[in-house]
């Protein structure tokens, strides 16, 4: 059994609490389903994520009535909140994809019981990165262009842009992943099945279980191709994430056109998703008192992936800092000065301590047993990617070529209204997802738990 | 008599299970399958036993074809319907192709594999007899079922039941088909 990432624990500390059995598993995570009323913490949860939701309907009502002009992007800053939130979003996503999926090839043990949560959290970001450059175009209605399609007008998209590579990798990921989580749910989902005790209950679970029956061949076919689907699917959100640093480095704007982009965005991606995974497995242990599940283990491990993905953070931005500092573009030079001293000076520092410097706590044996200190790190690390994509994507904008085409981006009221918004959707969708999906893979922990017991 | 369906042995452990299964091969049955809360490791040797090449391979072909559709509508776009001439570089300019063929490729893959996971389990089928076993339900939480079917040639109830017992079975209960 492979033991990465937890050395410091003896090998025979659990994964999963001694005293959890299938029983026991099974009925603890169906019940958070089937129980016929939410808990409050969810009820209080989910309004507030219904709120910030509406934001986000009346935020698309006045942008489709009035254009992208009611927020603050403007020439020569035309890439602001959508574009630099579309990165981040699906950042998240990724960073998601790669716990579930990257995990799964090396068999960690932690990977099992947190990889839905993981899984949920992408399928809940990636709506949200989607409909950010789709509120970016002029036209929205008019998206559907993108597709390659005979259309009467004769017109093809432009196959060898960046950006259309962008929304093919997006489509594709987006689908992909429903399919990845379907074949890894479909078991568990026959456990509810199984459990449910109301008519309406045992129907809906039942069609979406389709028949699932646990038969030694079914479950043959299904480990083969979630083996393989993990496979395929960790290589596969690199070029995704790649693809959107190409959006970037294919530009010539200084600060942008950088060979280095394609990894860097890729490294941010690893950090920022683990630690929103970490702070929703923290929400899901506490409010589904799933503490034998969840263990200081699984933590542990990834908290030092979230350590290692700052490390390898902090070598892309020295780089970043290397490129313009040794190079002889004027340009590049006089870009990079004004992020370092100015005006988006603070953006790129309290950046750099959030998403660098605190983390390195993570050294520290105690500071990944405190569920507090790292939930504070988590959220600081992703606040402070917010801050990261956002001042690469204006700040170069800001200092073009020209001094007398420079100028500078304030966000409007309807920007933040977008960013509130996408986060009430991906709340929403991550809520519906809690109340009515196991939040935990049954199948994979009771191998886990079958490995506990013959150990 | 009424019409079998098969007889179901419940077992409590995977070691059980796996244990029972190796019996009831060597007692001569073949027309029996195993019903596990998760893959239980060997039961697969037992019960199916031979390599397992076809998904992978329908895998493999969703990947080939899914690239060769994809290269082939940016090829028949750029180069045959609506040519552009962008900085003096080919219409079949394929490095700038490669990465929506990697990615529809990968996806023309997955969807093969979920779609050839669900066909080759016979998927969906929402009723099937097992599922009026009263225990049978268990076998998706913390129970291991072993269901002898009635096509076997020698299927015989009585020695079926005799067989489970003496495995060990918790619970032994007649399916109707």
């Amino acid at each position: 059994m492979a033991v990465t990432l937890t050395n410091e624990l003896p090998p025979e500390a659990p994964v999963v609490a001694p005293d959890l059995t299938l029983t026991s598993l099974s009925e603890e995570v169906s019940d958070r389903v089937l129980m016929s009323r939410a808990p409050l913490w969810w009820w209080v949860g989910f309004l507030i994520s219904i709120t910030l939701l509406t934001v986000l309907f009346i935020q698309l009502g006045w942008l489709f009535i009035n254009g992208i002009g009611v927020w603050g992007v403007e020439i020569p800053v035309a890439w602001g909140f959508a574009i630099a939130e579309y990165v981040w979003w699906i950042a998240l996503a990724s960073g998601g994809t790669i716990v579930s999926a990257l995990f799964f090839l090396t068999r960690s043990p932690w990977r099992s019981a947190t990889n839905r949560i993981a899984e949920s959290m992408l399928l809940s970001a990636a709506p949200c990165a989607g409909l950010m450059p789709i509120m970016h175009l002029g036209r929205p209605g008019l998206f559907y262009w993108l597709f390659p399609y005979s259309s009467v007008m004769g017109v093809w998209p432009q196959m060898r842009s960046p950006l259309l590579w962008d929304f093919v990798c997006l489509l594709c990921y987006i689908l992909m992943s429903i399919m990845y989580y379907y074949s890894g749910i479909l078991p568990d989902l026959a456990t509810v099945r199984d459990l449910a005790k109301t008519r309406s209950k045992q129907i809906l679970y039942g069609i979406l279980a389709l028949g699932w029956r646990g038969s030694v061949a079914q479950w043959q076919n299904q480990r083969v191709v979630y083996a393989i689907m993990s496979a395929i699917m960790a290589p596969m959100v690199i070029s995704v994430h790649s693809v959107v640093g190409l959006d970037y480095a294919g530009g010539l704007t200084p600060g942008w056109h950088d060979t280095q982009f394609p990894p860097y965005f890729f490294f941010g991606a690893v950090i920022s998703g683990t630690a929103v995974i970490i702070m929703l497995t923290i929400l899901v242990r506490w409010g589904y008192s799933l503490q034998k599940v969840l263990t200081e283990y699984h933590f542990n491990a990834m908290a030092k992936v979230m350590l290692v993905g700052s490390l390898m953070l902090c070598y892309a931005y020295v780089w970043e800092a290397f490129g313009p500092l040794y190079g002889s573009d004027v340009a590049d030079k006089t870009e990079f000065y004004q992020r370092l001293f100015g005006f988006p000076a603070p953006l790129f520092w309290s950046e750099k301590i959030l998403t660098v410097v605190i983390p390195q706590l993570l050294w520290f044996p105690a500071v990944r047993r405190s569920q507090l200190l790292l939930f504070l790190i988590s959220g600081g690390i992703v606040v402070g990617m917010w801050q990261e994509r956002f001042m690469f994507t204006s700040a170069s904008l800001e200092h073009n070529y020209m001094p007398s085409y420079w100028g500078y981006f304030y966000p409007t009221l309807w920007d933040w209204a977008a960013l509130a918004g996408t986060i009430g959707l991906f709340l929403t969708l991550f809520f519906l997802f809690l109340r009515f999906a196991p939040i935990v893979s049954l199948a994979e922990v009771r191998e886990i738990i079958d490995e506990e017991r013959s150990r | 008599m009424t019409n079998l369906f098969g007889i179901i042995g419940v077992f409590r452990t995977p070691d059980a299970v796996r244990n029972a299964a190796e019996q009831i091969r060597q007692s001569g049955y073949r027309a029996f399958d195993a019903y596990t809360p998760y893959a239980v490791e060997g039961l697969d040797r037992i019960i199916h036993p031979g390599p397992k090449v076809f998904l992978p391979l329908l895998m493999f072909a969703g990947a080939v074809a899914g690239a060769a559709l994809a290269y082939w509508i940016q090829y028949w776009d750029e180069a045959v319907s609506y040519p552009l001439n962008v900085g003096g570089r080919p219409y079949n300019s394929w490095p700038a192709f490669a990465v929506s063929t990697f990615e529809f490729m990968l996806l023309a893959a997955v969807a093969a594999g979920f779609l050839g996971m669900l066909a080759a389990s016979r998927l969906p089928q929402l009723y099937h007899p097992l599922f009026d076993a009263r225990t049978f339900e268990r076998a998706s939480r913390d129970r291991f079922v072993i269901c002898i079917e009635a096509t076997d040639p020698s299927f015989d109830v009585d020695s079926i039941r005799a067989l489970f017992e003496q495995l060990g079975a918790e619970r032994i209960e007649e399916v109707p088909a």
